[in-house]
């Protein structure tokens, strides 16, 4: 932990068991140890630190920090207790504190060169960028070392990317930091490849590019040197901002000369063509072209350059590159794009692109190269024949299949059916023709599957594609005809693949895919939890967990997901500020943005925002009875009503939406407008959610109004007064309503294998949100009618009667729509009805909201009847108070209402225990499918059936 | 085979964090805290590059870093993680990317360049092997098994740079050793 080495201080001696103990997660000795040493050395600050390390650590953060201010407040200047310290306030997420601390310790220890640096970093820690400039300084005049000096020049540099006003940036900061390098420069003072960067960063950000290439290109630029290629990518960057294009052709064919493999440098070289061919642009009568070499800047040149490429490919013994031979396909496109005739002297885009299966057929990734390019062909079923003629397979079997010989074989004729898919023809044909087709890759990986027998479990199998193919008809057969057959036969065969190839990460994907479609959730789980998703992925594919264990019913699960996530996104923060350090450490100067940025997207991810919102309403649900309160436990999760702190205009959509393969034609893959759709169709559910969370931490607050007896004490517990916060959240919730039924009126479609639609369709259906604005417009009446005077409330009363029976009305109707066998199973045919399971989920959580509603009514009402007995017994004239029995009927009506959900979710659980005992008589549906598996010879697959998961079943929730 | 991985080979950015997980699902590539990775681009952001493909999909990466004394000559590159997805496999691209690591250890000085491997993972080994590295010592248990299963040793793997001219730095040792005693 902190520095230990000096052995001469006896002190060091005293302290080492306590950081021993800390070190070992021995808090409580570390405690009771600082406590003895400090018994004696009462002046030992140090131990106290250490005391509130260990007091911090074991949740006691009030008394650790008033014993760390102890200390603080003396202004230490030993390094034990300022590391400790620092460490404290770190593990407090109070980094602000480390830098009051440095600054003490510096106006104590003016000339001391590690507090400086400490008192830099603590700056750069919390982003205090003008702070860091001086501090950098101050570092640099007591010792001239270089880093410090471009410390303060970074800091600069920073002022300048944070700036609000981009004017101050361009005009003041990236000015001044360019003349302070500049002075280095004159005075040849620079040393490393980090400061070169950092000139470079400055110039290139302040558009003088120019200048830049100077740097670049000249005696400074040859300090850039840990990087490869790191001028000539710069070089490049540059021409192409200063759309020097004669330079960026000329690099770009010296550098595919020397690889003529890298892609990028293609690119950059057929913009540049076509750039000068439209400028007109002219090579110079004598002298070179331009400062890079030869430009090559007509069509025929360029077309010459490829040939010459593949020439040079094509004589080679061994296996050619396949740059070359993709960039003719590129050139074509473009060319052709422009209308250019020229485009025939390269070829015939079918030809060449039956030539590159020739060539590169055998390799996984020919698929993927050749996608890209499908566009160009005019008859696909020509080409798909052609190449299928070069396949060599085996004189067809019984069931009239050709077969390939080895895996180089079956790779090429896998690639053939990818190309198929891709091309729409599987598409294309119809149920009968789909079945054949799934008959036949099945057929393929079946017997694929003897050339993978001695693959380790980590490896994949060989023919894997074909049974991840076979799936994808499956699941297009499903959508054409509604025929859920499909989806059970499909599960059938991707559990079967997973037997073969356990590390599989897209069989276990899709799977998850379509339990969770099918409505069960259970399997997902342990699915999920094999693909060892951590970190990042929490962000990036955590969706495919936190989308449908709550709306599925299983709170626990998803309950848990979210933290899983939450706890990643709490510690960014954190994290990051220590990695920004060691990038001014290590010189990194182009990493601190990058970091920076980074840390933003992840703040601002969209993911991070739903977890959040649904944690706290899962953890409201879960709480939902008599005997907690609500009050508490929105006061526990520190949720303020009034406050929205979703950065909505500014979200990051991070969910990694193309995991799942998929080789669809072009027009069905996901589009950039989905996406956005899909982002928009997120964004509106989570505002429904956020609303509907706000509204009931809003009754939490309401629940306690401050009378001005104890409003001094509720100011204490953290419960201020309110403005009226619930009729503007209900308006908010209203119009995100309406939105929410606008989007859905566009009847937008994601690909199957793209994202899946919010629970925004199913919850407007159900009703439960109509019921649920119902319910807060209830306790907003409630409000009203508790501010007036008695005399006055004959309309609000008469609105919260029809309130009342309204609610009971709606519970009904949305109850009655979770009735049904949530898996129907009729001549050995099953089928699932998730949306009962989801609305019962709706019905549940609506039930939630009308219960926190009606306490809320109930500790409004007492009162009011309690103060009108005495108006009685005082033989006033009477106030006819119809809301009291308004609100004895509505209780009464929703005990009847709870007794009949419980025998609802009684009898699903009956049913669904007939089916699993009615699993075990051997029906014949059973009987030959296991033989069909036995003649195989292959082990015994899981039949979907014989998932426990399948049988869905809420979580208990204790609402009566 | 080697050289048809047509590519565009690039420094390695936080934001490829986010798409790289057809490389990472896969049960032999570990997906690290953040920290780990913001350590290697704040220290060795050279060291850390990644392929991608025409399509714009990821098709590999390697993590590496430079470490060790200079004085008792054992300045060296590297390798962290190297991974190559499904897709982009049979390519020469680890290859490609491997050589790219030795070319920044030799610009640096290094005397050579080493990697840890699985035992059992006999692909790796093979390619290693290929690629000019041997077997310099065996680790006993350095791979930590969750589930119940027995530790995996590993090979510590090198290869000579051109500054260790009579290859002193990969004789192997004659026994195993600890994961305690290696630095």
């Amino acid at each position: 932990m902190a520095a230990r080495g000096h052995v001469q201080d006896p002190n060091d001696r005293r302290l080492r068991p306590i950081y021993d103990y800390l070190d070992n997660g021995n808090n409580k000795m570390a405690i009771q140890q600082a406590d003895k040493l400090l018994k004696k050395h009462k002046d030992l600050h140090c131990a106290k630190v250490l005391k509130a390390i260990g007091l911090q650590r074991t949740g006691k953060q009030d008394e650790a920090f008033a014993l760390a201010q102890e200390v603080a407040t003396l202004e230490p200047t030993d390094d034990n207790s300022l590391q400790a310290l620092t460490i404290l306030y770190r593990e407090m997420h109070r980094p602000e504190l480390v830098t009051k601390l440095y600054e003490a310790a510096v106006r104590k220890v003016p000339s001391s060169e590690e507090y400086h640096s400490h008192l830099f970093m603590a700056y750069a820690r919390v982003g205090e960028y003008k702070k860091m400039q001086q501090a950098g300084m101050t570092l640099y005049k007591i010792v001239p070392k270089n880093p410090y000096y471009f410390w303060s020049v970074m800091s600069l540099v920073m002022q300048a990317i944070s700036a609000q006003d981009k004017k101050l940036s361009q005009t003041m900061f990236l000015p001044l930091a360019e003349r302070m390098v500049e002075k280095m420069v004159k005075e040849e003072k620079i040393e490393a490849e980090a400061e070169v960067q950092l000139y470079y960063m400055i110039l290139e950000r302040l558009g003088k590019y120019v200048e830049a290439l100077e740097v670049v290109r000249g005696q400074l630029g040859e300090k850039l040197t840990s990087e490869l290629q790191s001028r000539e990518n710069k070089c490049m960057s540059l021409y192409k901002q200063l759309e020097r294009w004669p330079e960026c052709n000329a690099l770009s064919c010296k550098l595919l000369l020397k690889n003529p493999d890298d892609w990028q440098f293609y690119m950059s070289y057929f913009d540049s063509l076509f750039h000068l061919i439209d400028q007109g642009w002219e090579p110079p009568s004598e002298g070179e072209h331009c400062s890079e070499g030869e430009v090559r800047s007509s069509v025929a040149q360029a077309i010459a350059f490829v040939e010459e490429r593949l020439a040079v490919e094509e004589a080679k013994e061994t296996r050619p590159l396949r740059g070359p031979f993709l960039a003719r396909l590129e050139l074509i496109r473009r060319l052709r794009a422009r209308g250019c005739p020229e485009e025939q002297e390269l070829g015939e885009p079918l030809e060449l692109m039956f030539q590159y299966f020739i060539k590169f057929g055998d390799k996984p990734c020919c698929i993927s190269d050749l996608k890209i390019y499908l566009d160009l062909l005019t008859t696909d079923h020509h080409f798909i024949n052609r190449l299928m003629e070069t396949v060599p397979l085996s004189e067809p079997q019984d069931d009239g299949v050709a077969l390939p010989g080895d895996t180089r074989a079956l790779q090429r004729h896998l690639c053939v059916a990818q190309l198929s898919r891709a091309l729409g023809l599987h598409h294309a044909l119809d149920t009968t023709g789909k079945l054949d087709l799934i008959r036949q890759l099945k057929s393929h990986y079946r017997h694929g599957l003897q050339f993978g027998k001695s693959c380790l479990k980590t490896e994949l199998q060989f023919s894997d594609m074909y049974c991840l193919l076979a799936s994808h008809v499956y699941i297009d057969l499903w959508a054409e005809t509604g025929d859920e057959t499909m989806l059970w036969q499909c599960l059938g065969l991707l559990e079967e693949g997973l037997s073969h190839s356990s590390s599989n990460a897209q069989f276990k994907l899709l799977l998850i895919l379509l339990f969770c479609r099918m409505g069960a959730f259970e399997p997902v789980v342990d699915l999920y939890s094999s693909l060892d998703a951590k970190h990042v992925q929490h962000d990036t594919i955590g969706f495919l967990l936190t989308r449908y264990a709550e709306s599925l019913g299983q709170f626990a699960a998803a309950s848990q997901s979210c933290n899983f996530s939450l706890r990643f996104f709490h510690s960014n923060q954190k994290d990051t500020s220590e990695y920004i350090i060691q990038a001014y450490k290590y010189g990194a100067f182009e990493k601190i943005p990058e970091f920076i940025a980074f840390r933003s997207r992840l703040n601002r991810s969209l993911h991070f925002a739903q977890v959040r919102t649904e944690r706290m309403l899962l953890d409201l649900f879960l709480e939902a009875d008599l005997s907690s309160s609500l009050e508490d436990n929105v006061k526990s999760m520190g949720l303020c009503p009034e406050e929205d702190d979703i950065p909505w205009t500014d979200m990051r959509d991070n969910r990694d939406l193309t995991v799942l393969t998929s080789w669809d034609p072009a027009d069905r893959q996901l589009s950039e407008e989905q996406r956005s759709f899909s982002l928009q169709e997120e964004l509106l559910w989570l505002k429904v959610r956020f609303l509907t969370l706000r509204l009931v931490g809003t009754l939490a607050v309401l629940s306690h109004p401050p009378t001005p007896r104890n409003a001094e004490k509720a100011a204490e517990n953290g419960v201020v007064a309110k403005p009226d916060i619930l009729r503007p959240l209900l308006d908010q919730l209203n119009t995100t309503l309406q939105n929410g039924a606008q989007f859905l009126e566009r009847g937008v479609q994601y690909p199957f294998l793209g994202p899946s639609p919010t629970r925004l369709a199913h919850a407007l259906a159900s009703g439960s949100c109509h019921c649920q604005v119902l319910a807060f417009q209830l306790a907003a009446y409630v409000q009203e009618l508790d501010a007036a005077a008695l005399e006055e409330t004959t309309e609000v009363q008469t609105q919260i009667s029809n309130s009342f029976k309204s609610l009971l009305i709606q519970l009904k109707e949305i109850l009655n729509k979770c009735k049904g066998d949530l898996l129907e199973v009729k001549e050995g045919q099953c089928k699932t009805q998730p949306t009962l399971l989801e609305n019962l989920v709706f019905f549940v959580e609506t039930v939630c909201v009308v219960h926190w509603v009606s306490c809320f009514c109930a500790g409004v009402l007492r009162p009011l009847k309690a103060s009108l007995q005495k108006r009685k017994k005082k033989k006033k004239e009477p106030i006819s108070m119809v809301v009291f029995s308004g609100f004895q009927e509505f209780t009464a009506g929703l005990q009847s209402l709870f007794s009949e959900v419980l025998d609802h979710i009684k009898g699903q659980e009956t049913s669904l225990t007939a089916l699993k005992l009615g699993e075990l008589t051997l029906e014949e549906w059973t009987v030959s499918h296991l033989a069909a598996y036995k003649q195989r010879g292959g082990r015994e697959p899981l039949s979907p059936m014989s998932r426990d998961g399948l049988f869905m079943c809420l979580d208990q929730q204790d609402w009566e | 085979m080697l050289g048809s991985k047509m590519t565009t080979l690039r420094a390695f950015t936080c934001d490829d964090l986010f798409k790289f997980n057809n490389i990472n699902l896969d049960p032999l590539t570990e997906t690290y805290g953040i920290p780990f990775y913001l350590q290697y681009l704040a220290h060795w952001p050279e060291y850390f590059i990644v392929a991608e493909a025409p399509g714009g999909e990821l098709m590999g990466y390697i993590m590496g870093k430079a470490e060790g004394s200079v004085a008792r000559e054992e300045w060296h590159g590297h390798v962290t993680a190297l991974s190559v997805a499904p897709e982009f496999r049979r390519l020469g691209l680890a290859a490609k990317l491997m050589e790219l690591l030795e070319e920044i250890s030799e610009r640096k000085g290094g005397f050579f360049v080493d990697l840890f491997v699985r035992v059992s993972n006999q692909v790796a080994v093979n390619m290693y092997k290929q690629l000019g590295y041997s077997v310099y010592r065996t680790v006993i248990e350095y791979y930590s098994a969750s589930n119940g299963e027995p530790d995996e040793d590993a090979y510590d793997m090198r290869k000579a740079l051109s500054r260790d001219t009579e290859k002193k730095s990969i004789i192997p040792l004659p026994h195993p050793v600890r994961p305690e005693d290696i630095e």
